[in-house]
């Protein structure tokens, strides 16, 4: 919520714009509007100000100023997170990333790279292509989302399956530090002495400061690539082939499931080449070195055949994968063929519970006069059920609110995690204690201590609330004219 | 009996707390401890932590006692905790690949748990019949098969810690990808027991590869070796170990192997997975070596390979008066110029030396040897190996070494920036400095 009468935000955007320049301030409310929120548009917040900083040191003037003036703070990338994890929910300054987009050095050799947090996840892997390089985490919002988000959410994707998430990439990194300081965590050269800073700051979900640069991992594309499309007349099929392909010793490089809501939507905006009646789709991906990858192929269509694929498809030309992937990736886009408005939700399950578990979303969601839509990580157990609802019915949302909590408690319940890649933020903060004891928490409390002891570093977020501030009370406020009918939300 | 060994009898039964003569196994560079405690569970370790901060003692995590000559001395009078009876394999979900256990299980035992599925954690750090999963991720050891398959962090899925007050706390889960919360079990990783003793670890598992096979490659100099091995990480193939050899190193592990082959400087690729892929990376790999320059590539099978690869991992073993050994940290672009200068101050020093290097990761381990060990001349040689590896950018720390190069060279390097924040972790959750102190990075 803003906090500042105007007089106080004029000489704050001033302030600000001394260290950033003037056009790098922002302080109207038509202007703050944009970075009211993030990809979970279900939550809103405002600002006192969004800062553009183009460097380390502005970046640090910026925290310094916010310390003196008593004011919260919180980094945002390109703001497609998906748990409200960048939400200004108690005003303050919202330091954006984007100016900062540089590739500041390649090690080709020593299979690394330099980069400042603004820089697109996708642009970094392009600008390797040419040498045959990539990064290899792809998170689905890769074309949008930014490496310093990544680093904060210790981002997935689908190809984190084999490849490991963004903490398996991440060299060393230098931070603005809560109090405004500047220091370079791990670095370079492997295995750093004394603590593994940099494994900790990573997935800290913007609570342990500001990374201003960040020395990844790079690694060469592999030489052959072979993506599958298996197709299935009932869901459990699909899901107990997950398991059977792991359980033959079989490493896909991806290997994700999309249902008949989710691929009818798809084939309407894209016409991918799904097809429209599978109960259920397998997108299973193989890669490395071209011998070996027929057979080890072989092994996946006989495991998919055996759990009772009806047909799978082999990809014949790069073409093809692409339009595959596209129909896998551009599937939360797709939604808003089928619904106004869709709840984007993130759990992980032991991958041999993934049947039972599917069955007992569609039990919960059903029980609350919603839909679902399942386009997720199947490989790794990363669920993504993606409620489906108009927001416009009254107490609607507060439906999905309510059958979101009892599909995170199942997956608890099997031994799973609230939370597979999106991060807990401000959505899932008061679900932490399905999973972590009184004392787990008072230690992750403390080690927080460490780096942001005054709790200004994006606050409210991972941690329950003492009080009650349940999400309902941040959930989405319609615009006068779109509660009086005059405008639609797209 | 004193209050504290009562307290311990209480936690654990008279049996499994030694005194006196009993632990004098324990010692630690001539140190005996107060007493050796072995705690049959996590809630009994917890127990025993909880009497040892009421008392205010010292604890002294041990789990397979190979790595306890690393860093300064212990305080005198501390308590040995001993994981040794924690064994319990609690979980093995094959269709998940992945497994929780208890922290006291060997790594050699664990592995067998794990192979009868057919699945194994790919770690393979030494002394696996002595080293205890727990310690191999509290010390973050690794072997050479971290090329492809990374190290504890990359494996560790979640840990359950006995903290310094003697509470049992959980980090990570079960799962594979999980982001809940912070991700401590990071920092539990190689934080050698200062924060917390690892009592229970749920780890990724991999299915035992179908084959595996290796090449190894002699050169005239280790110029061309380096070179070579330089192209085989930048390239395709995608080796599962790919390690750099020196005379030295090549005679020690070449003979503890049993592979034919020459004392020369050398490349060890190996690869694992499908026969088909194997034998065709194996074939490449020979191919690539030969056109760098080998003077002889050797092809190794499976069995021959294990044993290689046991022989490096293993180095530290093997060299007869060995008096040091160090492991060295530069840019994989920087280790050939770097272990030149490492030779040069073995020469100016007298000390025989032997190296294996992980080429891909830059990592280095140097062994000296003498036949009349003197301690300035070897505390002279490492101390000039650290500052070649500082002004590199990298770093060196002792693994081995008598108290007296110890006292004279520091098991770490001075720890830079980031050493306030590691200080005001251990001040936080070690507050009374009661576990492992005075043995870590900056004094901890």
């Amino acid at each position: 919520m803003t906090t500042l009468a105007p007089a106080d935000r004029s000489r704050l955007r001033r302030a600000l714009g001394e260290l950033v320049g003037p056009d790098g301030v922002l302080t109207e409310p038509a202007e703050l509007l944009v970075y009211e929120s993030d990809g979970l548009t279900i939550f809103r917040a405002t600002a006192d100000a969004v800062v553009f900083p183009r460097s380390t040191a502005e970046v640090a003037a910026c925290v310094a100023l916010a310390n003196r003036e008593g004011l919260p703070f919180v980094a945002r990338g390109a703001g497609t997170g998906l748990a409200g994890g960048c939400l200004p929910t108690e005003g303050g300054i919202v330091i954006a990333l984007t100016r900062m987009n540089r590739i500041l050095e390649v090690d080709y050799t020593n299979q690394l790279a330099v980069v400042e947090p603004g820089l697109v996840n996708l642009h970094l892997s392009q600008a390797l292509g040419p040498a045959g390089f990539y990064y290899a985490p792809d998170p689905s919002s890769q074309l949008a989302c930014t490496l310093g988000g990544n680093v904060a959410n210790n981002s997935g994707g689908p190809h984190t399956l084999k490849y490991g998430v963004t903490t398996n990439h991440v060299l060393g990194l230098e931070v603005v530090l809560p109090d405004g300081e500047v220091v370079w965590l791990g670095g370079k050269v492997r295995d750093p002495q004394g603590y593994d800073l940099v494994g900790l700051f990573v997935g800290s979900e913007g609570t342990f400061g500001i990374a201003t640069k960040i020395v990844v991992r790079i690694v060469r594309r592999p030489p052959a690539v072979k993506t599958l499309l298996a197709v299935f007349d009932q869901v459990d099929q699909a899901s107990r082939t997950v398991a059977a392909i792991t359980a033959r010793g079989l490493t896909p490089a991806a290997l994700e499931m999309i249902d008949r809501i989710t691929i009818q939507a798809v084939e309407d905006a894209f016409h991918a080449g799904y097809p429209r009646d599978a109960a259920a789709a397998l997108l299973i991906e193989l890669d490395g070195l071209a011998a070996g990858l027929d057979e080890e192929a072989d092994r996946v269509v006989a495991a998919c055949r055996e759990n009772g694929a009806r047909e799978v498809r082999v990809a014949r030309d790069e073409r093809e994968r692409q339009l595959l992937w596209k129909g896998r990736k551009a599937a939360f886009g797709a939604y808003g063929r089928v619904s106004p408005a869709y709840f984007v939700m993130d759990g992980v399950i032991p991958r041999t519970r993934l049947p039972e578990v599917l069955r007992r979303i569609e039990t919960i969601v059903a029980a609350h006069g919603l839909r679902v839509g399942n386009v997720f990580h199947a490989g790794d157990g990363n669920l993504h059920p993606n409620i489906l609802y108009d927001p416009r019915r009254p107490g609607e949302e507060g439906r999905v609110l309510a059958a979101g909590a009892e599909i995170m408690k199942a997956c608890v319940e099997v031994g799973g995690s609230i939370s597979g890649e999106h991060g807990i933020g401000l959505e899932k903060r008061d679900f932490m204690p399905w999973i972590f004891s009184e004392a787990d928490l008072a230690t992750m409390a403390a080690v927080k201590a460490v780096f942001n002891p005054t709790g200004r570093c994006n606050p409210g977020k991972v941690f329950p609330t003492r009080k009650s501030c349940a999400p309902g009370e941040l959930a989405y406020q319609p615009h006068p004219l779109e509660a009086s009918g005059a405008i639609q939300r797209l | 009996m004193p209050v504290l060994i009562r307290s311990l009898v209480d936690a654990v039964g008279s049996a499994h707390v030694r005194e006196g003569a009993a632990c004098a196994a324990f010692a630690i560079d001539g140190r005996a401890p107060r007493a050796a405690v072995f705690p049959a569970s996590p809630d009994e370790l917890a127990a025993v932590m909880r009497v040892a901060a009421a008392a205010r003692v010292p604890v002294v995590p041990w789990g397979g006692g190979t790595e306890m000559l690393v860093g300064a001395p212990p305080p005198a009078d501390a308590l040995v905790v001993g994981t040794g009876r924690l064994t319990a394999v609690l979980e093995h979900e094959p269709g998940d690949l992945t497994a929780t256990v208890e922290a006291g299980l060997t790594m050699e035992a664990l592995q067998a748990a794990l192979g009868v599925r057919g699945q194994w954690v790919p770690l393979d750090p030494p002394a696996p019949a002595r080293s205890t999963l727990g310690g191999v991720l509290a010390t973050n050891r690794s072997g050479p098969r971290r090329q492809l398959y990374g190290t504890a962090r990359d494996l560790v899925l979640g840990l359950r810690v006995v903290t310094a007050d003697g509470e049992l706390v959980r980090a990570g889960g079960r799962v594979v990808k999980n982001v809940a919360g912070y991700d401590l079990a990071k920092l539990y990783l190689g934080s050698r027991g200062t924060l917390g003793i690892i009592v229970e670890a749920t780890v990724k598992l991999r299915p035992r590869p179908e084959a595996e096979a290796a090449c190894w490659g002699s050169f005239a100099t280790l110029a061309d070796a380096a070179r070579a091995a330089a192209a085989l990480a930048g390239g395709e193939l995608g080796p599962t170990a790919l390690e750099l050899l020196d005379g030295g190193g090549a005679a020690v592990t070449g003979r503890a192997a049993a592979v034919p082959v020459p004392a020369e400087p050398a490349v060890l690729v190996t690869f694992d997975g499908l026969g088909t892929t194997v034998a065709w990376q194996q074939a490449a790999a020979a191919r690539e070596l030969g056109a760098a320059g080998a003077s002889a590539v050797a092809r190794l099978d499976a069995p021959a390979t294990r044993r290689a690869l046991e022989a490096v991992r293993e180095i530290r073993t093997l060299i007869p008066g060995m008096v040091a050994v160090a492991r060295a940290g530069v840019l994989p672009s920087d280790l050939v110029t770097y272990l030149g200068e490492v030779a040069a101050a073995a020469a100016e020093a007298g000390l025989g030396l032997a190296v294996a290097a992980h080429a891909g990761q830059g990592l280095a381990t140097l062994a000296f040897a003498s036949d009349h060990p003197a301690v300035d001349a070897t505390a002279g040689a490492l101390a000039r190996c650290r500052a070649a590896a500082r002004a590199r950018g990298g770093h060196l720390a002792l693994e081995a070494a008598s108290i007296g190069v110890r006292e004279a060279c520091p098991t770490w390097d001075p720890p830079g920036p980031a050493g306030e924040l590691m200080r005001a972790v251990k001040a936080r959750l070690d507050p009374a400095g009661l576990l492992n102190p005075g043995r870590f990075v900056g004094g901890i």
